[in-house]
């Protein structure tokens, strides 16, 4: 039960309050002890001066005459009157010699009960002492009526408290359970189950509801872990067979010539093989996401202009046709090396896949503050049924099995838009396909510095 | 060449060893970071393969505690195979050149040859010339026996990193590197097409041909033997 956080709250609670509360009661009683204090003593030093000043005008039968008459009003002040040599000359107190100024005295009340007062004894013309005392028993009195007071609230704080907590740490531990026997389950192996919201909307179900999103992205990538080693097994198995059967072969072979051209022909498939596992730890990096730390402000077309550059030679060699119509300044934030991949990734697929004399253009646009890019051919385009799965990994199509490829460029395009949350499209370009890759607004932080750093470079020496 | 290979693996350590010598190098070869340091930091090699992959002191710290002693010798980094991140941070830490594993003897020994006898950026001549071919930077323009030869921009790069190494292999992917600032290996070739591009432009109809294609390895341009 106290390993309950909710009750261990609730009861650091109830005692902070219940120390509040104590705090505040021995506040409160020692500024009112001190506040009545004040009152009494003053009452005792204007009694005091009052009688002086008797002393003055009346001489000593005045005073003693005084306090006769005072002594004997109900409820008054107590009194005393000697001479300098001790003796009593009226009043109770007159038989009692306490020290100049303030102190407390014992005194035995006529009915026997022994009481303590607090007195002022002073000095008058002539060596004549006059004391003045109070009975200090009314101030305990009400000092303990109040303690009594602040008790009870004491009491009410600590059952009020733990009632609180109590019914408090009770619906927190419901939901807490249920948090449990989710990850209970999930540990054996039920991966689909998820915590259940209680619908209140509250900090608990924030948490429970970011926990089932990372359970989702956990699934997602359990997922595609599993995709993974099926599709390596799989398409890794035909060309490291294909290894093995040219090993065995030169092995077999007579000539010498035979068997360095089944080597050459081996290193081949190995090299091959590594480039798919290149490829593959390559898009795996990439869905890693370390490479945000690199993303730098970049001008999409430049980026894009680049690639459009290079293949556009080879494209005009094959009778296809590359052209690029680029809106400058379409800034966006990312990493330059793997945008440059991703390009050419979608123009060799376009290239590849469209057919002799196939028109391909690569547009960028800027959009709003962001940019994107459209790769879009006129060949025969991809089944709509079959577009999301050409981002797989190792997904080809049925009449793209003869033409080169791993089936992972447009995998590593997936995860490079991914990287950097930028949305892609496969669109029909009627006929062909039509690829877009819109991209996020930049930081605003950013796009000021890059701004700065193009005007450094529009030097006509740069480069 | 005088070379040091720094590798802890004893076979690769021997393949490159062997394949490096029958080019005509002298090759050490340091087993371990430590021994790696101390040897690059006592003689004078031309160029120091290093693996980035070591036990106990690994490449990256070599490489950083070289740099920091001043030994300037080009360094070649050698990373494992997809590390996408590991380029970036060789070159920051003082690398001039990297090549992922596995990778072939032909593409290492071109990549040593360009390091060892890089000159500095600023010792660059103005008009780089070969033949009767010249090329000058700062006015970017490109004259074949006298004759002004037209070129794209792309072309002139592609002609510039040729002339810097004339006489001396360079492979596909150090001219995709340099040229095309591309880190990857496309798969159609765009080396090739660009090459025949310039080719046709400085060699067509010429007797003495100065670009060569070198078979399993790259191209190279050079004086007419």
């Amino acid at each position: 039960m106290f390993r309950s956080t909710s009750v261990r709250l609730a009861a650091l609670y109830t005692v902070a309050f219940a120390l509040a509360v104590v705090v505040l009661g021995a506040s409160i009683l020692f500024t009112t002890r001190a506040h009545l204090r004040q009152q009494f003593d003053a009452r005792l030093e204007v009694e005091a001066s009052a009688l002086a000043q008797e002393f003055r005008a009346e001489g000593l039968s005045g005073v003693a005459q005084a306090v006769v008459e005072r002594d004997r009003m109900a409820g008054a002040l107590d009194y005393g009157l000697c001479t300098a040599d001790g003796r009593p000359v009226a009043g109770r107190l007159a038989g009692s010699h306490p020290p100049l100024g303030w102190s407390r005295m014992r005194i035995v009340q006529p009915d026997g009960d022994v009481g303590f007062i607090r007195v002022l004894s002073t000095q008058l013309p002539q060596g004549y002492r006059l004391v003045v005392g109070t009975d200090d028993e009314q101030n305990d009195a009400f000092e303990s009526n109040m303690i009594q007071g602040f008790a009870w609230a004491l009491a009410g704080v600590v059952i009020l408290g733990a009632l609180g907590g109590y019914a408090l740490s009770h619906g927190v531990h419901r939901r807490l359970a249920a948090m449990t026997g989710a990850a209970e389950a999930i540990i054996d192996g039920d991966l689909a189950r998820r915590i259940p919201l209680s619908g209140s909307d509250d900090d608990l179900d924030a948490l429970a509801s970011t926990f089932n999103r990372m359970l989702e992205r956990i699934a997602a990538l359990m997922e595609s872990l599993r995709q993974v080693s099926n599709d390596v097994a799989h398409d890794l198995r035909t060309p490291l067979t294909r290894l093995r059967q040219r090993l065995e072969a030169s092995r077999l072979a007579p000539a010498r010539e035979e068997r360095s051209e089944a080597i050459a022909g081996a290193i081949e498939d190995v090299d091959a093989i590594l480039e798919t596992f290149a490829a593959l730890l390559r898009i795996a990096q990439i869905e890693g996401g370390a490479r945000r730390a690199a993303f730098r402000p970049l001008d999409l077309s430049v980026v894009v202009g680049t690639v459009v550059d290079a293949f556009a030679p080879s494209a005009e060699d094959a009778g296809q046709c590359l052209t690029l119509s680029a809106e400058p300044g379409g800034l966006i934030e990312g990493d330059a090396e793997l945008l440059t991949q991703m390009t050419a990734n979608l123009v060799e697929n376009a290239l590849r896949h469209a057919g002799n004399k196939a028109q391909i253009l690569v547009e960028v646009r800027r959009k709003g503050p962001s940019a994107e890019v459209v790769v879009a051919d006129n060949g025969p385009g991809v089944p709509e049924a079959e577009r999301e799965r050409i981002l797989d990994r190792f997904y080809r199509l049925e009449r793209s099995r003869s033409t080169p490829g791993d089936g992972l460029g447009l995998a590593l395009v997936a995860a490079v838009v991914r990287l950097h949350g930028a949305t892609l499209r496969l669109e029909d370009a009627a006929p062909g396909l039509r690829v877009r890759v819109s991209f996020g607004a930049p930081a605003d932080g950013a796009t000021l510095a890059f701004l700065n750093l193009a005007d450094i470079s529009r030097s006509p020496d740069a480069g | 060449m005088k070379l040091l290979v720094v590798e802890d693996d004893r076979e690769t350590g021997a393949y490159l060893k062997r394949g490096l010598s029958e080019a005509g190098h002298t090759v050490d070869v340091a087993e371990s970071g430590r021994e790696g340091l101390f040897l690059a930091a006592g003689e004078a090699y031309d160029v120091v393969v290093l693996d980035r992959m070591l036990p106990h002191t690994d490449g990256m710290t070599v490489l950083r505690t070289l740099r920091a002693s001043g030994v300037r010798t080009p360094v070649l980094l050698l990373t494992a195979l997809g590390g996408i991140d590991d380029r970036v941070e060789g070159l920051e830490a003082g690398a001039d050149d990297y090549l992922v594993k596995p990778f072939a003897m032909a593409e290492l020994l071109a990549r040593l040859n360009a390091l060892a006898r890089r000159p500095p950026t600023q010792d660059i001549p103005a008009v780089l010339q070969v033949a009767d071919l010249k090329l000058d930077r700062l006015t970017r323009s490109v004259t074949r026996g006298g004759a002004r030869v037209e070129l794209q921009p792309r072309e002139f790069q592609l002609l510039e990193y040729l002339m810097r190494n004339a006489g001396r292999v360079v492979t596909r992917t150090m001219l995709l590197e340099s040229v095309w600032d591309f880190h990857f290996d496309p798969r159609t070739n765009i080396v090739e097409t660009h090459m025949s591009r310039l080719r046709a432009k400085i060699d067509r109809g010429r007797a003495n041909e100065l670009i060569h294609t070198v078979r399993g390895a790259g191209y190279c341009l050079r004086e007419p033997d």
